[in-house]
């Protein structure tokens, strides 16, 4: 399944689910449950949270899809950014819990805690993103991309962590967002 | 603002490290429709979709079988948005609601009292409005639960222990139910009220354990009960902490439907 193909179905579904349409709910799901939860795994690497945060989405979906404004993306990008958004909340609640209840850990430590089976490069690895679009990128756009997206950092923390200035780190998200669009692009149009 | 600033912004807001402040500027330019925000956020987010797609991973089956049981048993009514309840009915949502209502306080004090990390406080109750926001979105899974016509309202009496004592479980089969007790005293020590539904000839069937306040109130969320399709009666009375699988102690409450 490309997000290309998905495009042109899931506009319709999305209005059949504002209507209350449970196989149009159905097919929404078969068609954008993996990659949501690709994007949730990736964040939360812990197979039950993400489990528990893919349903939550979906939930979010069935309950909020009268609001789905097609003016402002595509309905792909109206559930990445719930996925996205709801991932990261789990991750910053899972943070602070641990920063509570535990002494206070490294944050690698504290994720870490979470799989410790896991080797977070190795599961990047698997999860062949590293191979594809975001491998085009400069490293240091990279990064910035990384921190933000699937580590939830903001803007001053990835500046900390880099020791960057927070300027340079503003534009490095940008280019590197820039440079990705036109590596996916490129992609799609290649794979077609 | 020139392009580049606000394509910053929105590749930021996309990725979703943008701080509090910058944050507030680029929606008040999203809510005000600037072509060249909407365009740029549209842009990246579309961006990240794909990026997001390129990496897919099956969910665990049990997800959607869960998704699909949900929104078969949340009643149409509940996408509407809510109508203030009948009056009879409304004094038992300041107990129900209170429990989220004050974490959500807690939260928001805790959060202004250290001000060395305003920004980060600022996300935090963003993230506390996010919570209330899920809290009250289940508050209206249980109003649709009431609006329900199949939805049966048992009003419960107190029994000798406590004769003054009152309850009312809003029971749902499929959906579940809520219950809400007032003046019962409180349990004593390895004590707790347990709730029972009694359906015909067979045994009672636990509906859940509660404690209740000074005040004497106590409210249980019931999950739907397995082969339990009529309730005829339900009962509360007085078990050891934590509940027993068949009722031994005195009633408190009786309540027939």
């Amino acid at each position: 399944m490309s997000s290309a193909a998905a495009s042109e179905e899931t506009p319709a579904l999305i209005t059949r689910i504002a209507a209350g349409d449970r196989d149009a709910f159905s097919r929404f799901y078969d068609l954008l449950a993996p990659t949501a939860f690709g994007l949730i795994r990736r964040v939360l690497r812990d197979p039950e949270a993400s489990a528990d945060v893919l349903q939550e989405v979906f939930w979010q979906v069935w309950r909020e899809a009268p609001q789905y404004d097609p003016k402002r993306g595509s309905p792909e990008a109206w559930l990445v950014m719930r996925a996205k958004t709801r991932a990261i909340d789990r991750l910053r609640s899972i943070r602070r819990r641990d920063r509570t209840f535990v002494a206070p850990v490294d944050e690698s430590v504290a994720r870490s805690s979470e799989a410790p089976a896991e080797n977070p490069a190795v599961v990047a690895e698997d999860r062949g993103l590293v191979h594809t679009a975001l491998a085009q990128l400069p490293e240091p756009q990279r990064r910035v991309i990384e921190l933000a997206f699937f580590e939830g950092l903001t803007q001053s923390e990835i500046a900390t962590r880099l020791g960057e200035p927070l300027g340079t780190v503003k534009t490095r998200a940008r280019l590197g967002l820039e440079r990705l669009r036109g590596a996916l692009r490129g992609e799609r149009l290649s794979a077609t | 603002m020139n392009h580049e600033e606000i394509g910053e912004l929105a590749a930021a807001y996309a990725l979703g490290g943008l701080e509090a402040e910058d944050r507030a500027r680029f929606e008040s330019l999203l809510r005000t429709g600037d072509p060249d925000a909407v365009a740029a956020l549209r842009d990246f987010e579309n961006t990240l979709a794909d990026l997001a797609a390129a990496a897919p991973e099956p969910p665990p089956p049990a997800v959607k079988a869960a998704l699909m049981e949900r929104i078969a048993a949340a009643p149409p009514a509940a996408r509407a948005p809510a109508r203030p309840l009948p009056p009879s009915r409304r004094a038992i949502w300041p107990v129900v609601l209170s429990g989220a209502m004050a974490a959500g306080l807690a939260a928001i004090v805790v959060g202004w009292s250290v001000s060395s990390t305003y920004e980060k406080r600022l996300d935090a109750l963003a993230r506390d409005a996010e919570q209330l926001k899920a809290d009250l979105q289940s508050q209206q899974t249980v109003i649709a639960i009431l609006r329900d016509p199949a939805t049966q309202v048992v009003a419960l009496a107190g029994q000798a222990p406590a004769p003054t004592a009152r309850a009312r479980m809003m029971w749902h089969a499929k959906a579940g139910g809520v219950f809400v007790a007032t003046g019962l005293p409180a349990a004593p020590e390895g004590k707790a009220y347990q709730l029972w539904a009694i359906a015909g000839t067979s045994a009672p069937v636990s509906a859940g354990v509660f404690s209740v306040d000074a005040s004497g109130t106590g409210s249980l969320s019931v999950q739907p009960l397995p082969g339990v399709a009529t309730v005829n009666a339900f009962a509360v009375t007085l078990e050891p902490a934590g509940g027993l699988p068949a009722p031994s102690g005195a009633m408190y409450l009786l309540g027939k439907s």
